[in-house]
């Protein structure tokens, strides 16, 4: 019986560690220029895949229908776009106006200017286009929206923004920053587990066929297959490796001894994906997601000066 | 930090963890029930079932206008987390590929595929027409392509006709390709669209 108050202390413990802000300014950091570069890669072809109106690819009237399926509390652009519309705007107009704060909010986030304000206009805005634009939605939408998310509720600001050398705020509390770090480190393990066994069941994974498939598979197939069927022997041997790089992230990123080999291989994969298949933008979502999570007390000396600052120490 | 104000956000990431978790596992399951994996064939119904218990746990069996759903599914998408992380798993599928086939009233005839501006939209495209590839519903898939059709349109607007051509991309494996072995093109769908009633006939193979 006295086993039970001792282990929920330690649960308590495990989730409730005293941190430092590092964790939560990468994050800001590496969201906000995502967002700027995704901003900037969807300049010319924002309004096309947005338009509601017959100007552009799909109707975004057609994927705020189906949004509306689902759950009419879902952001999505046409909340704004009828807003504007009562204020006499064209939906033209309320669409670069969106744009131009999301890469306004990306700036804001990157420097640290009123980063609370901007990491909720920068979820919320990039929520409305990833939804609005749900049939050309991919993987680093959804990416955006978690990292977004939990930037939102983490405490803002941090200790390297611009916000706190202009406003001195009051110190967050370092156990509100190590519970929100471990949320965050816990959906990543989630994630990588399920990615790496769902891979594990597919045949393909352990004899390099799916390797080879989605390096060769339209618009993946940057490098010319004539060059890559002279490596085909390694393909077994990625598949592998990335099978068990993902189904183990859980199990090995925790301990400090397989942690930073964990996370340099992990980030290298991400790199390896972004160069060989062209997923420039998503791979460095996942590089930030990865090094804000587990990066921060990888050195000893970082672990060492987090303990030493007294005011951070006290809950 | 006081105790109290613990166990709320405790009691928060433990709501948060169960709903990813809850996600994934749907999502791995249906994987499991639908895909080529290394269980035998008389295991999908295990899985069907798994999966529509996870479904259930999700509220997605209630009625559509049923409040607690579209409460859950809001957060799950606020969250970001409606969508299990199953990325080319259990294997990489085949691609889609659409032929646009323009006539034109001089006899011409043109080829054109959806246009976008930068690599970074191709890839957006690409999960169109994934989507497009994936649906179940005729209808949904005929008006996106209908909708992809017109956009092209707006392009040539002295073309009298558009035969969208759909189909997938066979990949060839790596021995096949080392023998020559090139990719190829399966026929699935057609739509012929007209500039004078933009009337729409479709072909099956």
């Amino acid at each position: 019986m006295k086993k039970l108050p001792e282990l929920r202390q330690r649960v308590i413990d495990f989730c409730f560690p005293a941190e430092s802000d590092t964790w939560l300014a990468i994050l800001r950091i590496g969201l906000g220029l995502q967002l700027v570069l995704y901003a900037l890669s969807l300049r010319d072809d924002w309004n096309y895949f947005l338009a509601g109106t017959g100007h552009g690819l799909i109707n975004r009237n057609l994927g705020e229908a189906v949004l509306s399926l689902e759950s009419h509390f879902v952001p999505r652009l046409g909340w704004l776009v009828t807003l504007g519309t009562h204020v006499g705007f064209r939906e033209e107009t309320v669409l670069s106006i969106a744009w131009i704060c999301l890469l306004g909010s990306g700036c804001a986030l990157l420097m640290g200017i009123a980063s609370r304000f901007s990491a909720i206009l920068a979820w919320f805005l990039h929520l409305c286009a990833a939804k609005s634009a749900g049939f050309v939605s991919y993987g680093v939408d959804n990416f955006m929206t978690i990292g977004l998310f939990y930037l939102m509720l983490s405490p803002l600001p941090d200790s390297y923004s611009l916000d706190w050398r202009l406003r001195k705020p009051r110190s967050n509390d370092p156990q509100l920053l190590g519970f929100w770090r471990r949320v965050f480190q816990f959906h990543l393990c989630i994630i990588y587990f399920f990615s790496g066994l769902t891979k594990c069941l597919g045949i393909g994974w352990w004899d390099g066929s799916n390797v080879w498939r989605a390096l060769i598979r339209p618009p993946f197939n940057i490098i010319d297959p004539e060059i890559l069927v002279r490596w085909k022997y390694l393909f077994p041997l990625a598949g592998i490796f990335i099978c068990l790089l993902e189904i183990g992230y859980p199990f090995f990123i925790w301990n400090s001894q397989t942690r930073k080999i964990w996370l340099i291989c992990i980030c290298a994969m991400h790199v390896g994906i972004g160069i060989t298949m062209g997923m420039y933008l998503f791979a460095f979502v996942m590089i930030v997601l990865n090094v804000a999570a587990f990066g921060p007390r990888l050195s000893r000396m970082e672990c060492c000066t987090a303990s030493l600052q007294p005011q951070k120490a006290v809950s | 930090m006081a105790l109290s104000k613990r166990r709320v956000y405790l009691a928060g990431l433990a709501l948060q963890l169960a709903l990813i978790i809850t996600v994934s596992s749907r999502d791995t399951f249906w994987l499991l029930s639908k895909s080529r994996t290394i269980f035998p064939e008389s295991s999908k119904n295990y899985w069907q079932r798994a999966e529509q218990i996870a479904s259930t746990t999700l509220g997605q069996r209630l009625p559509v206008t049923n409040p607690a759903r579209q409460i859950l599914t809001g957060y799950l998408d606020l969250a970001g987390i409606e969508a299990g992380y199953g990325f080319f798993a259990p294997n990489v599928p085949n691609s889609y590929k659409l032929v646009l086939e323009l006539r034109f009233p001089d006899g011409r005839v043109e080829y054109e595929l959806p246009r976008v501006s930068n690599a970074a939209s191709i890839l957006r495209i690409a999960g169109l027409l994934d989507n497009i590839g994936h649906t179940r519903s005729e209808a949904l898939r005929q008006t996106i392509v209908g909708m992809l059709a017109d956009a092209m349109w707006r392009e040539h607007s002295d073309a009298t006709t558009i035969r969208a051509i759909f189909g997938s991309i066979i990949l060839p494996s790596a021995p096949e390709f080392a023998h020559g072995k090139r990719e190829s093109y399966e026929f699935l769908y057609a739509y012929d669209f007209s500039v004078s009633d933009k009337s729409t006939e479709q072909s099956v193979p």
